[in-house]
């Protein structure tokens, strides 16, 4: 097991010095072999709390983690002989807009920067930035240019590829799509999938896009009010009849293809996951 | 008509050579709803900071009610258009959410008890009056987006610019918005919206379609709404029931109930 909660509790105190639990009680496992998970929940249910845990950025204020053999619980900090470096770099974390965070010159000595601050010399961070850069869907061009004459897009996959080269185990991503158009999201998940798939690397996405949660986790986490509600299929979860307590949204391929069947005398042998399927099974259907 | 917002040959460029926004002719209505569509870079913020002053145009004139924006205009204007910015995080100036929605309000010197009233009022729109003493850090995302738009109708500004306001929103949290957007627009708000989400485009009275800093259409939600072509110049999506519709009709499939389901199905969005 890469990352385990053990009954994990973080609380965060104001100025006002009132406690204010963030997430409480989580049981948790997350392998590390290239699962592909979504985490889904409202507007401040502990979403980012709960990963900003896996990479020990935070660590719990009750229970403990586990997270590459590394025990982490609210002592942590103050003992000297553990070091959380490795976690850092075995869990990466991409912020929602990462884009904000590039700050140097030119995009390879963005990607470098990460590689040389854990020990790898220049004409390795390099060899690093030119491999990576395709990783993301750019091409070597991209590495000699200035991140900020890149388009919003652009500014997203060059800031993951920093994250990317320091060769994470685990890819932990807060709502990595959020202002893109149409054609760069699909993009940019297709990317997603392929470091899960080709990389064979856990890739952990926090979004409010359910067709994204439908179409490309293998599973998926529900948060609300600071507990973990659910863990499981997405299938199973929006089949769900009081999702709505939960204030989700249906996937719209689901929505659309369950209304069809409702309505008409159709019927699909397998849900369709995303528009494709779903056109190619309405024709199916008929013929 | 009454124009409320009016541009004439606007252009704006970040480096010398390369035009974001390039001779833009438009004029909205009072009171009118438009939706500005676009790929990532078509000049779609730029536009929307040229409004109300953010940016200043390399060329051309900006006339809000009547007001020609200069240097000597410009906070008059922003007492007539607010703004919400996609990112939180840029927005959040005050030290609790109350002093955040509070801000806007202090400069515009009104007694302090319509303040009040005035803060509390928006902080229930957005669902927000529980976490009034909270601050920033104790927020997540979407929350302090929600304050951001609270600080920003609080102003009761003519105008109001959503600049993919609600991507940071859950589900949930999108329609609550959504709704009051519609709510202010019953009321005579001028709303433009600016989004990638063809969904939240269909309640428009026109949209505008920008590409390279250029308008590529201006026509009614229904016209661009089934206008592939245009759509997939923009890197947008068609909605799903209407995607669904065309690839039948590609394929000659005859089944007039269902195509005609899906038709309104797309016009509810």
């Amino acid at each position: 097991m890469a990352i385990q909660f053990e009954r994990v509790s973080h609380q965060y105190v104001g100025m006002d010095q009132k406690g204010y639990l963030a997430i409480e009680d989580i049981r948790l496992n997350i392998r590390g072999d290239g699962e592909l998970i979504a985490l889904i929940g409202e507007t401040g249910s502990g979403k980012s709390t709960l990963v900003q845990h896996m990479n020990a950025l935070l660590q719990p204020t009750q229970g403990r983690m586990n997270i590459f053999g590394i025990k982490v619980d609210n002592l942590t900090k103050k003992r000297k002989d553990v070091k959380l470096t490795p976690i850092r770099k075995q869990v990466g974390l991409v912020f929602q807009f990462p884009e904000y965070q590039l700050f140097e010159e030119t995009v390879e000595k963005d990607i470098m920067f990460g590689p040389k601050n854990f020990g790898a010399s220049e004409e390795e961070a390099k060899e690093k930035a030119r491999e990576i850069i395709n990783v993301v869907g750019l091409d070597e061009s991209y590495l000699s240019r200035s991140p900020f004459n890149l388009s919003g897009g652009e500014k997203k996959r060059a800031s993951i590829a920093g994250i990317l080269a320091m060769e994470p185990d685990v890819l932990i991503l807060d709502e990595p799509t959020s202002g893109l158009d149409p054609l760069g999201r699909n993009a940019l998940l297709e990317v997603f999938n392929r470091i899960h798939e080709e990389l064979n690397k856990t890739v952990i996405i926090i979004t409010h896009d359910m067709n994204t949660v439908y179409e490309y986790a293998k599973r998926v986490l529900v948060m609300r009010e600071g507990t973990l509600v659910y863990d499981g299929d997405p299938l199973k979860l929006f089949s769900k009849k009081n999702i709505d307590r939960w204030n989700l949204d249906k996937p719209e391929v689901l929505a659309l293809a369950q209304d069809i069947e409702n309505k008409f005398d159709i019927h699909f042998d397998k849900p369709p996951r995303n528009k494709t399927m779903l056109k190619n099974a309405l024709k199916e259907a008929l013929k | 008509m009454n124009p409320m917002i009016e541009m004439k040959n606007l252009s704006f460029a970040y480096t010398k050579d390369n035009l974001v926004v390039d001779d833009v002719n438009l004029t909205i209505n009072k009171g009118e709803w438009v939706t500005i569509l676009g790929h990532n870079g078509s000049g779609k913020s730029t536009l929307s900071k040229l409004m109300i002053g953010l940016l200043r145009a390399k060329t051309g004139t900006i006339k809000i009610d009547g007001l020609t924006l200069s240097e000597e205009t410009v906070y008059d204007i922003r007492k007539k258009v607010g703004i919400v910015f996609q990112n939180p995080d840029n927005q959040f100036v005050g030290v609790t959410v109350r002093d955040d929605i509070a801000f806007g309000l202090e400069n515009l010197q009104i007694p302090r008890e319509t303040m009040l009233e005035k803060i509390d009022k928006y902080a229930r729109k957005v669902n927000m009056q529980e976490f009034m003493n909270k601050e920033p850090q104790q927020l997540s995302g979407g929350q302090k987006q929600r304050v951001a738009i609270a600080g920003i109708l609080a102003m009761e500004t003519d105008v109001i610019i959503f600049d993919e306001a609600t991507a940071m929103l859950d589900p949930k949290g999108r329609k609550n918005i959504y709704e009051y957007m519609k709510e202010l627009n019953r009321e005579g708000v001028t709303i433009i919206t600016i989004t990638h989400d063809m969904k939240e485009a269909v309640d428009a009275d026109r949209i505008i379609v920008l590409k390279d800093g250029r308008i590529l259409k201006n026509d009614t939600a229904q016209n661009i709404l089934k206008d592939q072509e245009t759509l997939e110049q923009s890197n947008l999506e068609l909605l799903l029931p209407l995607d669904v519709l065309y690839s039948l009709e590609k394929e000659n499939v005859n089944h007039d109930a269902l195509k005609e389901y899906l038709w309104q199905s797309s016009l509810k969005g």
